[in-house]
């Protein structure tokens, strides 16, 4: 089963084609980073407005680098939510389309159930499962009993981690996006400032904005006495406290759940500290640690055309009635 | 010749088919928040009631804006994935110009208008007779236009769906979408892929960067 999805939920439009939900025969990604780099965020009107004028050609690129025309199609996917609804909706309306005028299925995919399934076109997933989802709109814990099945067991109640870094970046004076960045900075730097661990208790859920103020005030206070701070060492600082209370917190529904296959997903798995430390916790631990590769981790809908096939197993559908929906949940 | 004209640049849905410059089913729906939910489905309603199939469209007629910007995205999608998808000629229309064209009455002038918040308007000044634009249109304060209008000699009416605070005769607009395709179908069509959205106006955080860039 051939599957043609898209994806624009935020500032990427893509278009991939993907085979039975685990082969990536084709992917296209249209990116909008260095537009929104001058803004030092994403702009929702600018990249909706991107996504309008990039639809068309990222689909017929993608139909082109596959050799295949809609007639190899088996079915449409699309991303209806979470994310901005402006985007959403350039993406959710030129699938319909497709739909409708080709006559083929549409099959709605959550963005999240997005992420998880990269993992698929690396490796075939096996439940039960742990997902760890993390990136700059998203921090979750995700139960998978079985295949298509979702339990959140914790989310972040406040910032995502890849917007507390994004944060961090900029008051540190560093560029957007923050991640990579601070990443490679906590590489060469010490632990050398004593920040808050946030959200220090039983849950599975996650804060990282007092986490990110407390930098903040930290970089004010030193301003003021004129200490000069040292940048390196608090990238390292910070990325400390956030592997280990995600990586707590990780280890912790793994044992709570008496499951032994982690999966990481979203933008942030592309950290290095992040995966390092999870990975060594897991192996001291007995679990199976996995992610994908890079080029899956953020966003790309090859990720939605994965999930859609089991969605679409699970008998998952959608009319053109379908809509954009900025927040929804993923079970 | 059967020819698809879509418009969602307002709260409201206004799609026709048209067969040999005669409209063979319409609807004129006031949708609100709801565009992308009913959009889609209203046209395939329509389609099946007159037993049209994607492929018997030949030509895609589409108003681009100004207007709701998110209206403006959900219509011109649709239009652009068709078009680019069953490879036929799509033309764009401005929205100001299919609510000039649609002015009933004796008037020299039609000024269609949008409100566009903060006081301004999107809007133009449409000479009826000639059937063609005598100012650009624009995003101006109502002020602005008012000045320009009370240097006119001639019959001026409104045409909006919004309330405006004018001195000169409003009528709320009504498309008359067979008059609209008949003044538009011969003109050039535009590749599906380079169409775009006629917003008007840029967005706020280009227009501070702008204002930045000026002040420095």
């Amino acid at each position: 089963m051939y599957i043609l999805a898209i994806e624009s939920s935020c500032d990427e439009t893509s278009c991939s084609i993907v085979k039975n939900g685990c082969v990536d025969v084709s992917t296209v990604i249209l990116s909008q980073i260095d537009i929104h780099t001058n803004f030092g965020g994403v702009v929702p009107e600018i990249a909706s407005r991107h996504h309008l004028k990039n639809i068309t050609m990222v689909i017929e690129e993608c139909l082109k680098k596959a050799n295949f025309t809609m007639d190899n199609i088996d079915a449409i996917a699309i991303t209806y939510g979470p994310g901005l609804i402006g985007s959403l909706l350039v993406g959710v309306e030129a699938a319909k389309t497709l739909a409708f005028i080709y006559n083929k299925p549409l099959i709605p995919v959550h963005h999240i159930a997005g992420h998880i399934y990269a993992n698929n076109l690396c490796k075939k997933m096996e439940y039960p499962l742990i997902a760890l989802v993390v990136s700059g709109g998203h921090t979750e814990l995700v139960y998978m009993k079985d295949e298509y099945e979702f339990e959140k067991l914790g989310e972040t109640l406040d910032d995502a981690v890849g917007e507390s870094y994004d944060k961090v970046a900029r008051v540190i004076g560093v560029g957007y996006p923050g991640g990579p960045v601070i990443d490679k900075m906590a590489k060469i730097g010490i632990h050398e400032y004593n920040l808050p661990i946030p959200l220090n208790d039983d849950s599975y859920n996650f804060s990282f904005s007092g986490l990110k103020s407390a930098v903040i005030n930290l970089a004010h206070n030193y301003d003021q006495k004129g200490i000069k701070l040292n940048k390196e060492n608090l990238a390292k600082s910070f990325q400390d406290v956030v592997v280990e209370t995600i990586t707590k917190k990780t280890i912790k529904a793994l044992k709570d759940k008496n499951v032994n296959r982690l999966i990481i997903a979203g933008g942030v798995a592309a950290n290095s500290g992040i995966r390092e430390n999870l990975k060594k916790e897991c192996e001291n631990n007995k679990i199976e640690c996995s992610y994908p590769e890079l080029k899956y981790c953020t966003d790309n809908a090859s990720m939605i055309g994965a999930a859609a096939y089991y969605a679409y197993k699970k008998g998952i559908t959608a009319d053109s009635s379908l809509n954009a929906r900025s927040s929804v949940k993923l079970s | 010749m059967i020819t698809l004209y879509l418009d969602t640049t307002s709260s409201f849905l206004y799609t026709a088919i048209i067969e040999n410059d005669s409209v063979i089913a319409e609807i004129k729906e006031e949708l609100g928040n709801n565009l992308s939910e009913y959009t889609l489905p209203r046209i395939e309603e329509m389609f099946s009631v007159k037993g049209i199939q994607p492929d018997d469209i030949g030509k895609i007629i589409v108003v681009n804006g100004p207007g709701s910007f998110t209206g403006i995205r959900i219509g011109l999608t649709i239009a652009k994935t068709f078009a680019w998808a069953k490879n036929i000629p799509i033309i764009p229309i401005s929205s100001l110009e299919a609510m000039a064209i649609s002015i009933d009455g004796d008037y020299d002038y039609a000024v269609p208008a949008i409100d566009a918040r903060r006081g301004c308007l999107y809007t133009s000044i449409y000479d009826v007779k000639n059937n063609s634009f005598i100012m650009d249109e624009k995003y101006v304060s109502n002020d602005t236009l008012n000045a320009v209008l009370d240097s006119m000699i001639g019959k001026i009416g409104f045409v909006t769906n919004d309330v405006l605070d004018v001195k000169y005769d409003v009528q709320p607009y009504d498309p008359k979408i067979e008059k609209i395709v008949s003044l538009v179908k011969d003109r050039d069509s535009v590749n599906p892929h380079s169409i775009d959205a006629n917003y008007l106006k840029m967005t706020e955080a280009e227009e501070k960067k702008m204002s930045e860039k000026e002040n420095d």
